[in-house]
Parts: structure tokens; sequence; C-alpha cells
């Protein structure tokens, strides 16, 4: 309580408000974060970028004493310093406004900044005090509130403006904010850019978790970029575009053969015709996308995770309503149906969150592989399972998708992620469907699996399939995909066909500049 | 079948947990746990009538247990048993007295009331939780309260008895459930509870319908994603659970009590859910569960009589036991969650 902000800041001259040397952080066999450098200077802004899953959460829970670094050393203000707990983090200065917020809802803005460090008088709560102070930080930073309000009425900007002021109470030098914008409008947004300047005008550091590369661009003086778990590089934001970003984000590391293209197209399975969706937060994430994906070939859809595929998904199997538009397969608006139905009209669908949407862990493989046709023959006569014949068919499923398990009794869980993935092909591709949908294929995949996965997919094409193959690797959609669609901000931004998939157009296109080089915006 | 082998394994090991901790607790109020233990088995299995009076005492929470285990296969958590029960204890009650059928369809019409009183109760939460996601745990918890006086008014103002006690008239012999012995009042509901714990099992086993109940009970996006409408089947579900749990009450009440009174069948609703989770919501192990709280609640009425231990200690372990059930299964969790995963500060 002693250090508020605007107070004499601790005595340290040292140039660099955070070091981390070498952080590496494993979760059972996954790595998370690998040997991770990073410094940042007192006064900047400085961005961490990258995709979902690259590891920028984690570095920070690490920083902020949330979880504990199995190798590696920090130092704050050039002082060696052991971060054991959120605690230790805050007393050194740091403080940290995450995704998702802490507050209670039933007391007031000023009482809840001031929640566990209350003013006190004479014992008492000294609410006009605290009043005051919010009042006056709130002012200082552009950080509008009302400190009197209840928390529970407010809108979630608001929330997190609150988040901010609790942070600067509990005296915090360096602020770290974890995809700050996910939550905000474009208009919040902006004014929340204006805070963090005020913040560095005062001598103060901003860590600035995002994976949106223009408001990167915008607010940051400096950018380091995370893939997988890895550093790519730090650089002065001045000396970037957005494409070298995406780049960066992107990766081309493993680069697939390039497998023959299609040689007839059929008639077009799926139309999609201005297709809008909104997300969980409620604001638009697919804006006006339309395609055709014809019998026999692959259409690809590449970009930066979180432009609007996963929403893309789910609204054409069912699980996401539409905002507007249609998409019709086969005579049917799919828009209008519900999963189930989407099924019976002719949809395979391979998703994105395999662990969740794909498989029931805990189950076996051959109740994994019911999963969908538990109302057909000849699995299931006048509504009775036939648990025989569903054994015997995860049996051969087992077989012909080469997945390695002892039998079709094994449990899921006990399998490798290649392997479940190849249970959710095995299921999808063969229950007949004309269209197949299929969704970050082989994410979390060793090679070897993703080359069978991969003939399987061209497989499925030679057998006259409509295929629509969302991932976010680039070399993934150029070895399979007959045509590519880029899509950014909700929106596809272009079309390339697979021969001339070249990554620095495709890069373009995922940043937001559409073919004809003109700003998206 | 090893992860079924470590599920048994962990309730046991809570139960023994519990039962050490109910012994420290005797040895604290001055009574010896041993005499204790003995003493429950011989009110639970000393001779025929005291077997008879466990069994008598197994079959409502046997059939709340089921009740429960349907709900928690879909994932739905029915506390709201009790009242259930309550209100198919009235139903099954008011058919009893107030008409006159040839036996036997008396006892079915009423039993169908009862079941239809059961789900009525609880259509109410399942309702708003499939509309509006409410939490089902507190709206059902909510109604027991309201099941357990609205029935009580019926009892006193509607419906009572002339002379002394909250009753209704008594039932119609045509409407009893028949007693299995000469000796004791337990009657063919145990029939009835058996049956249904396998015929349970049976549907969730071998129907595609409850096939896609219990991945909306284990993992619901999987069950969504594969075209099982998540809703209604948690809607259709707790209805199920609630006319089970209406049918425990028409059981009793034609069973046992061949009227209904007020508090004719206390905590039997809860009972029944602790059996259905210490078997893991599986209904034939809530067979075994069920007889063990029942052979506690029997073999407790000896206990005031032959030791100095009070009968609430029974009330103490079987708290003890709900106490470790939920940390076993919360422990259990924490390891199946990814390895460093932080989801449980201690």
């Amino acid at each position: 309580m002693s250090n508020a902000p605007g107070s004499p800041p601790p005595q340290n001259t040292a140039a660099m408000a955070v070091e981390l040397a070498a952080i590496t952080k494993r979760f059972g066999a996954f790595i998370a974060n690998d040997g991770i450098d990073l410094a940042v200077r007192r006064g900047e802004i400085h961005a961490i970028i990258g995709e979902n899953g690259a590891g920028k959460t984690t570095l920070m829970n690490i920083l902020f004493g949330l979880l504990q670094p199995d190798e590696g050393s920090i130092r704050l203000n050039g002082e060696p310093t052991v971060v054991a707990d959120p605690a230790a983090a805050i007393k050194a200065g740091l403080g940290m406004v995450h995704q998702h917020f802490k507050l209670v809802p039933s007391l007031s803005v000023a009482d809840n900044v001031f929640l566990g460090m209350e003013i006190r008088r004479h014992g008492l709560i000294d609410h006009a005090a605290q009043i005051a102070r919010t009042h006056e930080l709130s002012k200082r930073f552009g950080l509008h509130v009302d400190p009197t309000e209840r928390v529970g009425l407010l809108s979630v900007g608001i929330e997190q403006r609150i988040e901010i002021l609790k942070v600067l109470v509990r005296g915090a030098r360096t602020i770290i904010l974890d995809e700050p914008t996910a939550v905000l409008t474009p208009q919040e947004s902006r004014e929340l850019f204006q805070t963090l300047r005020s913040f560095v005008a005062e001598g103060m550091t901003v860590i600035f978790i995002s994976h949106h590369l223009e408001e990167v661009m915008e607010v940051s003086d400096t950018v380091t970029v995370l893939r997988n778990g890895r550093k790519v590089a730090t650089r002065p934001t001045s000396e970037l575009s957005k494409d070298e970003l995406v780049r960066m984000m992107v990766g081309r590391e493993v680069s697939f053969d390039r497998r023959p293209r299609a040689q007839l197209h059929g008639d077009a399975v799926l139309e999609v015709k201005d297709l809008w969706a909104r997300d969980d937060r409620r604001l638009p994430a697919v804006r006006g996308a339309s395609f055709t994906v014809r019998a026999g070939e692959v259409v690809g859809i590449a970009g930066v995770a979180g432009n609007g595929q996963t929403e893309l998904a789910e609204v054409l199997s069912g699980l996401r309503p539409a905002s507007h538009g249609e998409a019709w397969l086969k005579g049917q608006d799919l828009t209008t149906l519900s999963p189930a139905a989407i099924r019976e009209t002719g949809l395979a669908h391979v998703p994105g969150d395999r662990m969740v949407r794909g498989v029931d862990r805990n189950a076996s493989i051959a109740a994994n592989t019911l999963m969908g046709r538990q109302h057909r023959g000849p699995w299931s006569r006048g509504g009775v399972l036939d648990w025989k014949a569903i054994a015997g068919n995860a049996g051969a499923l087992i077989k012909s998708f080469d997945i390695r398990a002892q039998g079709s009794g094994d449990a899921v869980k006990r399998l490798s992620g290649g392997n479940i993935q190849k249970v959710v092909l095995a299921r999808e591709f063969t229950n007949g469907a004309d269209f197949l949908l299929i969704d970050q294929p082989t994410r979390g995949v060793d090679i070897g699996a993703q080359e069978a996965i991969h003939d399987e997919i061209m497989r499925q094409r030679a057998a006259g399939r409509a295929i629509l193959l969302i991932s976010v690797q680039l070399d993934e959609l150029a070895a399979l995909a007959d045509r590519i669609l880029v899509m950014f901000n909700g929106r596809i931004m272009g079309e390339v066909a697979g021969d001339d998939a070249d990554e620095d157009r495709i890069g373009m296109m995922m940043a937001g500049v559409s073919p004809e080089l003109e700003p998206a915006q | 079948m090893s992860d079924r082998l470590r599920a048994v394994s962990g309730q046991v090991i809570a139960v023994g947990v519990a039962l050490l901790l109910g012994a420290i607790i005797i040895l604290m109020v001055g009574e010896s746990p041993v005499r204790v233990l003995m003493t429950l088995l011989r009110g639970a299995f000393g001779d025929q009538e005291k077997i008879a009076g466990t069994l008598l005492q197994t079959t409502p929470i046997l059939i709340c247990g089921v009740a429960a285990c349907i709900g928690l296969r879909g994932g739905m958590f029915n506390v709201g048993i009790e009242g259930q029960l309550f209100l198919g204890g009235f139903a099954a009650a008011w058919v009893g007295f107030s008409f006159s059928l040839p036996a036997g369809i008396h006892t079915l019409a009423a039993l169908a009331l009862a079941i239809v009183a059961g789900a009525a109760w609880v259509a109410i939460p399942a309702y708003f939780r499939a509309r509006y996601n409410t939490n089902e745990v507190v709206s059902t918890i909510l109604s027991n309260y309201i099941a357990v006086l609205l029935t009580s008014y019926f009892t006193i103002f509607l419906f009572k008895r002339p002379g002394g006690w909250s009753e209704t008239p008594p039932i119609l012999a045509t409407a009893y459930l028949p007693e299995i012995f000469s000796f004791s009042r337990l009657n063919w509901g145990l029939a009835i509870g058996l049956l249904l714990a396998v015929g349970v099992a049976l549907v969730f086993r071998y129907t595609s319908w409850g096939y896609g109940v219990t991945m909306v009970g284990s993992a619901p996006k999987f069950a969504e994603y594969g075209g099982v409408n998540v809703k209604r089947q948690g809607f259709i579900v707790l209805l199920l659970s609630g006319a089970v749990g209406g049918l425990a009450g028409g059981v009793e009440t034609l069973g046992v009590h061949h009227r209904f009174m007020e508090g004719f069948a206390p905590g039997f609703g809860f009972d029944g859910l602790i059996a259905a989770l210490l078997a893991n919501g599986s209904p034939v192990a809530t067979i075994v569960t069920a007889l063990f709280f029942g052979a506690l609640r029997s073999g407790s009425l000896l206990l005031e009589v032959d030791t100095s231990a009070s009968r609430e200690i029974i009330t103490v372990i079987q708290a003890l036991i709900i106490l470790s059930v939920s940390a076993q299964v919360l422990i259990r969790r924490r390891g199946d969650s990814q390895a460093g995963e932080r989801r449980w500060k201690f």
C-alpha cells in the first residue's frame, strides 16, 4: 500500500524491467514453453504475439508466479528473483490483468478496487477515501468509471478498467495484459490503447499479449513472436510489416510434398452464400462468407487462428446459429437444420477441438465410433444396440485406419493424439457423407500420423467427396488443397489455386491486405 | 476394466476412511466402536425379522437411488428426489382412499399417479434448466421444501382424517402392495426396486437412446456434435428421474404406511442420492450401496437400546461418507486432468 502509482518508483535504474532467461515449462509430454528468452525494456509497450497455443499465456503466468518454470530464471529490474506466487510478483511491482475477470458483482467499483487492501479509518473502511482515490486514478489514466456504481451493472469493457485500477492501486510498475482486447469493442480498444500510452508516459512498462496484428502494430514499441512454445524473434515494431509478422507467427517449418491435384471436379455440393455469424461474445465473427465446394475437390481455408474459421465450421455443422445467409447442401439450407438433421443430410465433421468435440475420452473406441449412427442399422435394431456388431466394426476400423490400440474396448484416453484423431477420422469418413468438413486435422499429431491422415483425405477426395479443409498450417493447405480461400477478420479475402499457393501472397491476405493491394478496413 | 477397479477401490477406501473417522468419534463419546459395530450388525442382520426390517428400509433408498442414477447418467443432479417422493406418496394415498377399484388395478393406478406426480413436480426445474440453463441443483433442492410443506397442507387442511394425527384417511386394502412375509411389513416394493435397477442399467447399456443420454452426461459437447439434442435429453432425463422418485413415494405409501402422513419418509430421497453417488451412478451397484444405508438405518434402532451411543451417530457417519466420497471423486478427477494443470489449490 505504500508504493501507490505516482509515488516515487522503487530506487532502481536497470534498463530492463523484466528479463526471462531460457524459460522451459512442460505439461506432461507437451512443451508449452521451450527455452524462451525475453527482455522487456523499462518504459515500453512490449507485445507478445502468437497463435492460440503458442505459449503466450503460459509464459506470462510463469512471470506472474501462477506457474513455476521447469527451467530458466527471472530477473526483475535487474535483480534475480524467484516469483514463488502472485503475491511475490505484486510485491516486486508486477500486475496482471487476466482474460477472465475476478470481480465481486454486488460490491461497488471502489470496493472492488480496494478489496483485500481497504483504506481504514478507526478500524472501519473509509469509503470516501477509497472513492476519492479511485476517482483520481481513473481520471489520471483515462479509465473512466463511476467509483460508486455496482459492478454487477457494468459492461465487460468497464470491468476491465476496474481490473486495471486494481493492479494500479497495488503499486504495479509493470503491467501484464492477457489478450485485453478480446472482450472489447473497437472503440473501447482505442481507449485502452490511450491508457496504455499514458502508463508508459509515466515511466511504467506494459506487456501486452495478443494474436491480433493490427493492434500490435498500432500500440506496441517492441514485438516478441512466439510459435509452438518457442521464441521466433524480438523486433522493434517500426521495423516490421504485417506480413512479416504473419510469417513469423505461422512459420514455415515442415514442408509437405504437394499432392497431385484433383483431375475432375463434379457438381457443387456445398454452396455458402453471404454467411454471417457471431462468436460467443456476440460479436460478428463470420462476415459475409460466400464460396462453393464441388465434389472431388479439396477447398482449403487459410488464416491466422481466431479469424472466424472456428465459427464458420460450427455454423456449417449446426453447432452455432447463423445470423444471416445460407449454406446449401443437397437442396437443404444447413442454417435451418439441427446438428442431427445436418448429419442426416450428408455431413461428416472432423472437429478442430478434437478432445472435447471429437471424442468422449473416457469411453471405449467402440463407443466412440458409434456416435452419430446409434439410431442406424446394423448397429441398432428397433432402438436396441448390437454391441457385437459395433465392436466388430470398430475392430475393422482399427485395422483399416491403422489405429494403434489393443482392441476396440480400449478407452480413447489411453491413445496418443494421432491415434485419437484416427478414431475420429475412421468414424467420420465411413458414415457415407458427401461433404467432409475437416478442421485442423493434424494439429498436435506426430509426423507419421500426419502422413497417414493426409493419405486418407486424398482417398476421400478420389472417392468424389467434397472436402472443406480448415487449417492454420499453410504447408498443409498447399499440400492438399486444390483451391485455398484466405480468411481474415471473418471475411474471405481472396482465393489462390493450390498450385500457386505462394506464401507471400497468402500471408498478405492473412494480414488483411486484399489481393488488389488495398487495406481491408 | 482397470478404470472400473480404480473407481470401486476409491469408493471402498472412501467408506473405510469415513468409518474410521466415525470410530474415532464413537471413542470420543466414550463408547467402544467394536460394540457399536456389533450392535449395528445385530440390529441389521441379527435374525430373519431384522433382515426383513433392513430390506424394508432399503427399498425406498434403492428406488430413490435409481432415480438419482437416471439423472446422473444424463449429467443432471436431481437433488429434489425427497420432494418427488413426498408428492408421489401423497398422490398414491389419494388414489388409495378416494377411489374404489378392483385389487391390483387399484395398486397400479395409485403407483401410476405417484409416477406422474413425481415427474410433474420435477418438470418445473427441468423446464427452467432446458430453457434458461438454470442450475438444476439449486432449483431441485428448493423444490423439496415446497413439496414437503405442500403435502403437509394437503394433509392437514384438505384431507385430514378426523381425529388426532396429521394424516389422511387410510387407503383401501385393494390398493395395498402385498407383504412378502407374515412377520414383517416388507412388501413387493423391494422387487419393484430390484427390477427397476436392473432394467434401467440394461436400458442405458443396450439402447440407442441410453447411449445418447450417457454421452450427454459424460461428454456433452461430443454428444451435441454427434447430433444428440442435449437440452431435450437433459429435460427427459430429469422427468424420468422425478417419475421414479414419485414411484418411491407411492411404494412407501402403498407398501408400508397405508396412508399419507406428515414426515412419512424422512431423508430417503437424500439417502438414495448418496447411495447413487457412492455407486458411481451405476443402478446395479446402487443395490449394494442402498442395502448398506438401509442396514445402517435399521441397525441404528438397536443402538440406543444396547449402547450409550445415540442414534444420531449414524447421521454423523453418513455425513462423513458424503464428505469422503466427494473428496475422493475430486481427487480422482484431478488425477485425470492434464498433469501439471493447477485445478485445485490447497
